[in-house]
């Protein structure tokens, strides 16, 4: 195989080729940590700049996991009323603000599914719906962007089950228990890839923290 | 559950795949395991990355309902949050180990380990057998001074089980009380461990009214003292 055979696999969507960044959650990350320790001192304006930098995310990740976006409106409004009530918990050595905000978002997320959707009827209806591929919606929103860029090509990189485990988990908002239940593995054998996966997703994305 | 088999567990609890009674668990895990915790702070901080592929525009109303909100928000300090912390890892085996007490004081003699430990599994069984049913449906509120406090309620399992989370932790002398409120009449429903700002109760009997939480004397008081820390209403 050519030089240019390798290089055009390694990028594998015929885009420009990426590097892992080796930073947490890539360039608007020292902006988001400045505005979140000013936010932390009642400062309104860099709770402004705060919203404009991760409202989209916070909405979006939101509106990925309720897939209602009336619903994710009202959960996305709580998430950033609760990173204003709570920035003076934020604490920089246990990881970026962007991460924190979305942990934040991302668990208010799940917990309103969990709570509203009885586990094994979720379980069922998603089996029944064999279209619902949440890494296919990810490549469709895939935008220009070097972080989402990067995201898509490390999600590319894992093996089709530690890919699976993850975007069922992350983006869908099901337990592992379901998870293992809606691929059809064993309980271990998903634990196992969901943690091999992410160190593969942290390594692929330059992840360091502290 | 053993350290090997909960560390394996770390991919899931960064991916929030983890049911609740897996999460108390494996934060108890986290706070004894100095390497644990660096690795789950990566793991969770890659996942947080998988964020950025969801981008999406908010609603254009969304960005003034959220400012105006936190004008008439306030903000808690970092005080309440370090307690929070430290305390949330440890709520799950001091809600075990506080049932083990109280079951120890009552009987006080030797050869009662055995019906001890069957106590405890019995109960953490009815917990989480009362998360899991199908028909399970959950009520949070907000803790005054963070934290916060859920309802979990089984018409099917005819229980309920209360989670109080991060809230601020008490001195030793005073502890969280739960009470049941109908029609005005609040009614003992347990009290935590002194200084435990984490724990978890079962309720059997689900019926209606509220849930409210009162900080009282270590050992509980026959009446709630002012204020209601927070108020959760009980479908």
């Amino acid at each position: 195989m050519s030089r240019d055979g390798d290089a055009g696999a390694e990028r594998g969507t015929g885009g420009p080729p990426l590097r892992a960044v080796p930073t947490t959650a890539a360039a608007d990350a020292p902006d988001a940590d400045a505005l979140l320790r000013a936010v932390a001192r009642g400062d309104e304006r860099a709770f402004a700049g705060l919203y404009d930098l991760l409202a989209p995310r916070v909405y979006g990740l939101v509106r990925r996991v309720l897939r209602d976006p009336a619903q994710a409106e009202e959960v996305a409004q709580e998430v950033l009323v609760e990173v204003w009530r709570t920035a003076a918990r934020f604490d920089p050595a246990r990881g970026s603000a962007a991460s924190w905000v979305f942990t934040i978002a991302h668990r208010r997320a799940v917990d309103r599914v969990r709570a509203e959707q009885a586990g094994a009827d979720r379980v069922r209806r998603v089996a029944a719906s064999s279209a619902e591929t949440p890494y296919d919606d990810v490549v469709d929103q895939a935008t220009t962007r070097l972080e989402q860029q990067q995201v898509r090509r490390c999600l590319k990189a894992l093996t089709e089950l530690q890919r699976e485990a993850i975007t069922l988990a992350y983006y869908g908002g099901y337990t592992y228990r379901e998870v293992a239940e809606l691929v059809g593995a064993a309980l271990p054998t998903v634990k196992t890839r969901m943690r091999d996966g992410l160190i593969r997703m942290r390594d692929c994305l330059g992840v360091s923290v502290g | 559950m053993t350290g090997v088999d909960i560390h394996a567990l770390a991919g899931a609890y960064a991916l929030d795949a983890l049911d609740d009674v897996e999460r108390a668990a494996f934060r108890r895990h986290l706070a004894q395991c100095e390497a644990c915790a660096i690795e789950v702070t990566e793991l969770c901080e890659t996942a947080a990355r998988l964020a950025d592929a969801t981008a999406a525009a908010p609603p254009p109303q969304l960005r003034g309902r959220v400012l105006a909100e936190i004008t008439r928000t306030r903000q808690v300090g970092p005080a309440s949050a370090d307690t929070g912390r430290a305390r949330a890892g440890t709520g799950w085996r001091r809600w075990a180990a506080g049932a083990v007490a109280a079951a120890v004081l009552a009987i006080a003699a030797s050869g009662v380990t055995y019906v001890i430990q069957e106590d405890r599994v019995r109960q953490a069984g009815q917990v989480q057998a009362v998360l899991a049913a199908p028909d399970a449906v959950v009520q949070r509120a907000p803790a005054k001074g963070g934290g916060e406090v859920a309802v979990w309620t089984s018409q099917s399992r005819a229980a309920r089980v209360v989670m109080l989370d991060g809230l601020l932790a008490p001195d030793a002398e005073h502890a969280y009380q739960l009470w049941f409120i109908r029609d005005n009449t609040p009614t003992d429903a347990g009290t935590l461990g002194a200084g435990m700002g984490n724990g978890v109760r079962l309720l059997e009997g689900v019926s209606g009214g509220s849930l409210a939480v009162t900080l009282e004397p270590a050992g509980g008081s026959v009446a709630p003292h002012e204020p209601l820390l927070a108020t959760v209403p009980l479908g």
